[in-house]
């Protein structure tokens, strides 16, 4: 007896340690001390650590939105995931960990309605700029995703916090500066100042570096009076894509069928039991009609960049054909991963990021029939196309690459009509005359027109979207580079 | 009218019913899809108006086939009248937000109605012997239950409004 209750002693103490639930030590914040601007994504900076080694699985909902990622846990060791987040109307994000008793942690954002400076100075000054909130930021209230710097309309930063941001902090800021972000940095050193100079969009217009604080407030108020290419909206790729008629036509083709069936079946079997079940069994052809019938996604990339300068801008979009009332899971192209939201702002989705928050994976949403979701990325990618168009009084261009590669043949718009571009080599031209169109017969080519200015020329080539893994078979891509007049 | 005529008729006439409810939510559909938008509030419109248009067919009928040809003819008539349309509301369904067990129940309200109106016609007939009387009230029976369904429908819809 005594043996018996030893032995169940036993197992009770080692039974109890084995399915004691881990302890999950859980903090959150938010990049920029909290502050953003309505609609705008923001960051929340995760920490996790444990007590012993498991998987956990995080969970940070915002509005109608949610993001899911699981994070391989080390005792004692802490793990940190940045995850973008788009600002709910609400402001507050809920942070859930399983497993383990209820860990949960709201955070709140401040939704400013003034436009947002950041000023990321080792000295804690402020910059006092009319019309601005500003905010005096630490290293660590930077953001790791560049779609967080939606939040801020500028940023002055100091070579001392720059040089403590890291690898992806400085990711992010790069990325910020090649999407036309506004940056004053003070002080920047020979090798900061390479480093913005590669990267840098608009025409370098938006990025400057000053000496003193009084020089960054006046450049930032000079570059302030100076407007921005505007982003594109994010619908404006979408209206590149063709309607998926697919699905709509199988259910045409499917009922025309059934009616025809049905009306031969009354004038030659009009017994009830056909009638009635005729009906019953064409509604069970058509469900599972619709459960064999896969429609493959639609990407769009638009994207835009300036003669000569080293990153372009896109924006893509990609459509989600629904047949089926399901929640589905689809996986998100790895290269465009890093910026992603839903197209429409009430789109309930669930985003599931890697293990750092960087980079969505999957996205989860519920779809039916002729439902069409749309996901909408943006970012920049490496370009190297440099364009020098001269007009002749003749109405013809000499369009000349200046550049170290050569190009495909393509587009030239100028002065509001279309030419076609021939392929050149570096340092050829080319002499564009002969007939000219207007854009109005194609959708890119009306995009195009309305994104250039009126006394402007660029150059519009098709984007080649092999090399974008995971794009769907149905990829279509365009490049827009405006170019420099000819010496 | 015969027998089989009546519901030939019948079933003719829910396949017409069905062919117009699915050409009008295709076309809906269609010009959804090419503008970029979501089918789903034209699919439950189209799904709301096959429910009603057939809640009111159904109890006239009902009531003056089941009066004057008996259950059997009256039930399968009204049936032959409501059956027809489920391969369109099964994808204005699948198109649609509307949960399944609302769709399903209001499916199966009218099946109940199709089979037990004629029961009420055929007690009528009982009840009153004569063909040439026992019709006209069976009829006007069936449009006062109709109109009945209308105005609560009506009330419903203006308090759902509210």
């Amino acid at each position: 007896m005594s043996r018996r209750l030893l032995l169940l002693g036993l197992a009770l103490c080692c039974i109890g340690p084995a399915s004691a639930e881990p302890r999950i030590e859980l903090s959150a914040g938010p990049a920029w001390k909290g502050w953003t601007r309505p609609g705008r994504t923001t960051e929340i900076d995760i920490r996790l650590q444990s007590d012993v080694e498991t998987r956990a699985s995080l969970d940070v909902a915002t509005g109608r939105e949610s993001v899911g990622a699981a994070v391989e846990l080390q005792p004692g060791r802490v793990a940190r995931l940045q995850i973008a987040i788009r600002s709910a109307p609400a402001s507050a994000v809920s942070v859930r960990v399983t497993p383990g008793p209820p860990t949960a942690r709201d955070v709140t954002l401040a939704q400013s309605e003034s436009p947002l400076l950041g000023v990321a100075l080792a000295t804690g000054e402020l910059v006092a700029l009319e019309g601005f909130h500003a905010l005096a930021l630490a290293a660590d209230d930077l953001p790791r995703n560049a779609s967080a710097y939606s939040s801020i309309d500028a940023l002055v930063i100091d070579a001392p916090t720059l040089v403590a941001l890291d690898q992806r902090q400085l990711g992010a800021l790069v990325a910020y500066t090649a999407d036309c972000g506004r940056l004053v940095v003070l002080d920047a050193g020979a090798a900061v100042q390479r480093l913005l100079d590669g990267a840098r969009g608009c025409g370098a217009g938006a990025v400057t570096s000053a000496r003193s604080l009084a020089d960054a407030k006046a450049m930032l108020s000079e570059s302030l009076a100076t407007s921005m290419p505007p982003t594109l909206s994010l619908a404006s790729a979408g209206a590149l894509a063709r309607p998926g008629h697919a699905a709509w036509n199988a259910i045409a083709v499917s009922l025309a069928v059934y009616f025809a069936a049905a009306a031969l079946a009354l004038v030659y079997l009009p017994a009830l039991p056909v009638m009635l079940l005729a009906p019953a069994l064409a509604t069970a052809a058509l469900l599972a009609l619709l459960q064999g019938v896969h429609p493959q996604s639609q990407l769009i990339v638009w994207s835009e960049g300036k003669s000569a300068a080293p990153l372009a801008r896109y924006q893509a979009w990609q459509r989600f054909p629904g047949i089926v009332r399901e929640r589905v899971r689809v996986p998100l192209p790895p290269q465009l991963g890093a910026a992603v939201q839903p197209c429409e702002a009430g789109q309930a989705m669930r985003f599931e990021v890697d293990a750092s928050g960087a980079r969505a994976l999957f996205a989860e949403f519920e779809t039916r029939l002729f439902r069409q979701v749309a996901l909408c990325y943006r970012g920049t990618f490496p370009m190297e196309r440099s364009i020098a168009v001269a007009a002749r009084a003749d109405g013809s261009h000499v369009v000349r690459n200046t550049g170290g590669r050569a190009w495909p043949s393509g587009v030239l718009l100028a002065a509001g009509r279309v030419h076609e571009l021939p392929a050149i080599v570096p340092g050829a031209a080319a002499n564009v005359a002969g007939e000219a169109r207007r854009p109005a017969a194609d959708a890119a080519l009306r995009l195009a027109s309305t994104r250039i200015r009126i006394d402007q020329t660029a150059a519009l080539w098709a984007l080649d979207l092999s090399g974008v893994a995971g794009a769907p078979v149905d990829s279509t891509g365009w490049l827009l580079v405006a170019a420099a007049p000819a010496r | 009218m015969n027998e089989t005529l009546a519901s030939r008729f019948a079933a003719l006439s829910g396949l017409v019913l069905a062919a117009a409810l699915a050409l009008w939510w295709l076309g809906s559909a269609r010009l959804a899809i090419d503008q970029g938008a979501d089918a789903a509030r034209g699919s439950a419109d189209a799904l709301h108006a096959a429910w009603l248009v057939r809640a009111l067919l159904v109890p006239v009928l009902a009531l003056r086939v089941g009066a004057l040809r008996g259950w059997r003819d009256g039930a399968a008539s009204s049936l032959a009248m409501v059956v027809p349309s489920w391969p369109v509301l099964a994808m204005a369904w699948s198109a649609s937000a509307v949960p399944l067990g609302q769709s399903l129940l209001a499916e199966g309200f009218l099946v109940v109605a199709a089979i037990v109106l004629p029961l009420l016609g055929h007690g009528l007939r009982r009840v009153v012997p004569r063909s040439e009387l026992a019709e006209p009230i069976a009829s006007a029976l069936g449009v006062a239950l109709a109109a009945a369904l209308w105005l609560g429908h009506a009330r419903w819809a203006f308090s759902s409004a509210l």
